[in-house]
């Protein structure tokens, strides 16, 4: 049996960390993972709304590494446990995250960026006033695109061929919204991109890098879009428009106007269902959802390169800009 | 209006908790949930031999036989910071105690007997915990 108690006496290490929008007070008693984390994380946008605690004692007996993950929650309370050792405590009510970890995964930078600041952030963001959307963001001009997806549509090969063609990078897979002062905000984590093995044949700068098994277990390029492609990152904007990508066979491209409710439905389906203790956080969340689906809201269909297809995007958001001075 | 029926519970917060039982322990009145009914009727037995003992009382129980938990039996850690504690034994079974608001939550895997759930995984969490007067203050903001 083992009791680990946490004493904020013991934990000396603190710092200020953002992410995604959300602020965070870490504490700890690992040098280590202080300064992992401070590297991952963006400059501070100092809300007291979205601000959580992270309190992390790290076992240095321990050299556990991350097992799979198993996640349970009831009530306000959800804990994810990454093996033996490594078990993440997330406090809904309190907005805290309380965590034992391994010598090991304190040091694990790919750990925390890949995995614990996006779980994060997708079960504390109701409390937080963050919804995570399975959607690309990219920004051009102060003009935030959205732009939505299943798995394998292309969001991450489009949002390569959009930043190259001049847009901002934010985020390839998983965006954060949040209202601030009644305006809805995007914002991306320094996660990678990543591409599956046949976006080689559309990018030149991936011949210099190599496919690996990703934590999920899929064979892919997981690569840092400044170092690989050396486009423009920004950290957060005002999305304008919602795509929905879907990828057809056939050469060509169309655009059709998607109903505030379609979009609805698709942003409810992809998140869970809160408990009756955090009502507050539901409603909010539910204000939030109308927000983002009172965008203009469009399906964009498309059958060939994701060049093509930036192209295509390039025009559409040119048109909708000239449709708004006209 | 949100489709909640469509929303995912990839939590397994929502499992049904067909068992239910109300006691009154002394003035308190003590709210038990479960989908298994040898868990369910333990924690009762639990409550009532509490209470004789005159032991604090825990107002809300809601415990889910977790049959899809992993049965690993790897060592028990106790992990708490003053409000919430929680004990993980193996991966599978994890129960939540949050001494301010009075509630023990908590999913058992399925190698984790009713009678090892309330004769030993439950009183060694409870008791582990500090004195309720040296808690910190709740804070919701």
């Amino acid at each position: 049996m083992s009791l680990v108690s946490i004493d904020q006496s013991a934990l000396p290490y603190m710092a200020e960390l953002c992410f995604a929008g959300a602020d965070c007070y870490l504490t700890t008693n690992s040098a280590d993972l202080a300064e992992v984390l401070q590297q991952l994380s963006l400059s501070l946008e100092a809300t007291d709304s979205t601000r959580f605690m992270m309190q992390v004692v790290v076992d240095e007996t321990s050299t556990e590494q991350a097992d799979n993950p198993h996640f349970r929650g009831l009530h306000h309370v959800v804990t994810a446990s990454f093996g033996h050792t490594n078990v993440f405590v997330f406090d809904l009510l309190r907005r805290t995250l309380s965590a034992n970890v391994s010598s090991e995964v304190a040091k694990d930078s790919r750990f925390w960026k890949e995995k614990l600041i996006p779980i994060t952030l997708g079960i504390l963001g109701s409390a937080l006033g963050l919804i995570p959307v399975h959607s690309a963001c990219l920004e051009s001009e102060g003009d935030g695109l959205l732009i939505a997806g299943a798995s394998g549509a292309g969001k991450s090969t489009l949002s390569v061929a959009l930043s190259l063609a001049g847009f901002n990078y934010i985020s390839d897979d998983w965006t954060y919204l949040s209202l601030r002062d009644g305006v809805i905000v995007a914002h991306g984590t320094s996660a990678p991109v990543k591409l599956l093995p046949d976006a080689d044949q559309h990018f030149q700068a991936l011949a210099e890098c190599s496919p690996h098994i990703s934590m999920n277990g899929e064979l892919a390029y997981e690569v840092d879009i400044i170092e690989t492609f050396g486009v423009a990152v920004e950290c957060g904007c005002e999305p304008r428009w919602l795509i929905f990508l879907e990828r057809v066979l056939p050469p060509g491209s169309e655009f059709s106007k998607l109903s505030s409710s379609e979009a609805r439905d698709y942003l409810t389906s992809n998140i869970e269902r809160l408990p009756s203790q955090l009502d507050k956080a539901a409603r909010n969340r539910d204000q939030l959802i109308e927000a983002i689906s009172a965008l203009p809201c469009w399906t964009f269909r498309y059958g060939g390169t994701p060049q093509f297809a930036s192209e295509q995007l390039v025009k559409f958001v040119a048109d909708r800009r000239h449709e708004v001075s006209a | 209006m949100t489709t909640i029926n469509k929303q995912p519970d990839l939590l397994h917060r929502f499992v049904s908790t067909p068992y239910v039982f109300g006691i009154n322990c002394g003035s308190q009145r003590v709210d038990i949930q479960s989908n298994d009914l040898e868990v369910a009727l333990g924690v009762r037995s639990l409550c009532i031999r509490r209470q004789r003992e005159e032991q604090s009382t825990i107002t809300r129980w809601k415990l889910i036989r977790d049959g899809s938990a992993p049965s690993d039996a790897d060592g028990e850690l106790i992990f708490g910071h003053g409000l919430i504690r929680t004990l993980h034994a193996g991966r599978g079974t994890i129960l939540i105690y949050d001494q301010e608001r009075s509630e023990l939550l908590g999913f058992v895997a399925p190698n984790v007997s009713a009678r090892k759930l309330v004769t030993s995984l439950i009183p060694t969490l409870i008791g582990s915990a500090p004195a309720r007067s040296d808690l910190p203050a709740f804070t919701n903001k």
